[in-house]
């Protein structure tokens, strides 16, 4: 004879990984660094950004890098190029970063020698978005070409950031891009939301950019 | 991800000894793109055998919960107004979501040997 049992579990699903981002957390207070996380789609323009942004703030920050990506060592090589700390990641088929490899990840890095850690998560809107990895700023890359009704699209993802920066404003002569309508749109589930533009080509935008990130550095209470 | 929720449900339906388990019931935030029939196709290809092989899943979906930037009224969003969610009140467009993301398990549904007691004690 079998009896059948329904058992309520209320179980959370990431449980595991929201205690391993609980842990960054506290390893990013203990050894004073700022954890940043980029994510955008494929293209938006994650390395050519993190190069300016280094380029622009290396000689205030100490900085390093985590390179995720599902193969290759080609973004880790031009960071390293740049003389910051850099550890790349190859997830070998995960189109995610999680919080266990975030951890691993920042035992490579020397910790007490850093002031901000950027991390480049694997291009794609859609599972970067499910995985907390204790950034002190979650955010994403939306490059003009990709369109302004990308919100409507992934609205997880732009629900999760703390700010969105829009990249390739040069080519925006291009592309029928409505800066309104993607406020408009972001903020919907999100209306602290911070969005700046940028071309890192032209460098327009990347400055103050730079200037909010620097104030949220130095705000992070330790 | 499926691969976790199959852990954990093997986890606690070993836990009160299970022999099989029916149904796996989850509970998802409309924010999250869970497909049931993807996460089935999953379920069937890692649960080849044992005690959760054949388990069907079933999502429960849960509306998202919006404070709306303006009034600071909280109200639900089912998936047909998450693209325009604005606040019933005011009419205002633009909120902070405090509810959506969810992804639990709710509870699993087991089978059990029935318990008969025997005295297998030696004296």
């Amino acid at each position: 004879m079998k009896d059948i049992a329904y058992i309520d579990l209320k179980q959370c699903i990431l449980e595991d990984n929201e205690h391993l981002a609980d842990e960054v957390r506290t390893l990013a207070r203990e050894k004073k660094f700022f954890l940043w996380n980029i994510m955008s789609s494929p293209g938006a323009g994650k390395t050519t950004f993190i190069l300016d942004v280094i380029r622009r703030m290396k000689d205030t920050l100490r900085i390093g890098v985590i390179e995720g990506d599902i193969e290759s060592m080609v973004d880790a090589r031009k960071m390293q190029q740049m003389g910051v700390s850099t550890v790349q990641l190859r997830t070998g088929g995960d189109c995610h970063l999680d919080a266990a490899m975030i951890r691993k990840a920042l035992q490579a890095l020397p910790l007490d020698e850093l002031d901000l850690v950027i991390i480049e998560n694997i291009g794609n809107l859609v599972c970067p978005a499910e995985f907390d990895l204790g950034a002190d700023l979650p955010s994403m890359l939306l490059s003009v070409p990709e369109g302004d009704d990308k919100a409507l699209k992934y609205p997880l993802m732009f629900s999760v950031v703390k700010a969105l920066i829009v990249t390739k404003t040069d080519a925006v002569s291009l592309f029928d891009f409505d800066f309104e309508a993607l406020h408009d749109n972001a903020r919907r589930l999100n209306d602290k939301l911070d969005i700046f533009h940028v071309s890192a080509k032209t460098g327009d935008g990347m400055e103050s950019f730079c200037t909010w990130l620097q104030g949220k550095i130095e705000n992070k209470k330790y | 991800m499926t691969k976790s929720i199959y852990k954990t449900v093997l986890r606690r339906a070993e836990a009160v000894d299970a022999v099989a388990v029916n149904r796996v019931v989850l509970e998802i935030g409309i924010l999250r793109d869970f497909i049931p029939e993807i996460v089935q196709k999953y379920w069937d290809y890692i649960a080849v055998d044992g005690i959760a092989k054949g388990a069907k899943i079933e999502i429960r979906e849960l509306d998202a919960r919006v404070a709306c930037g303006q009034c600071g009224q909280e109200y639900d969003v089912g998936r047909e107004q998450i693209q325009d969610p604005r606040c019933p009140s005011c009419g205002y467009a633009w909120g902070t979501l405090l509810a959506g993301n969810e992804l639990r398990i709710a509870g699993i549904e087991i089978e059990r040997n029935h318990t008969q007691t025997e005295n297998t004690e030696e004296r």
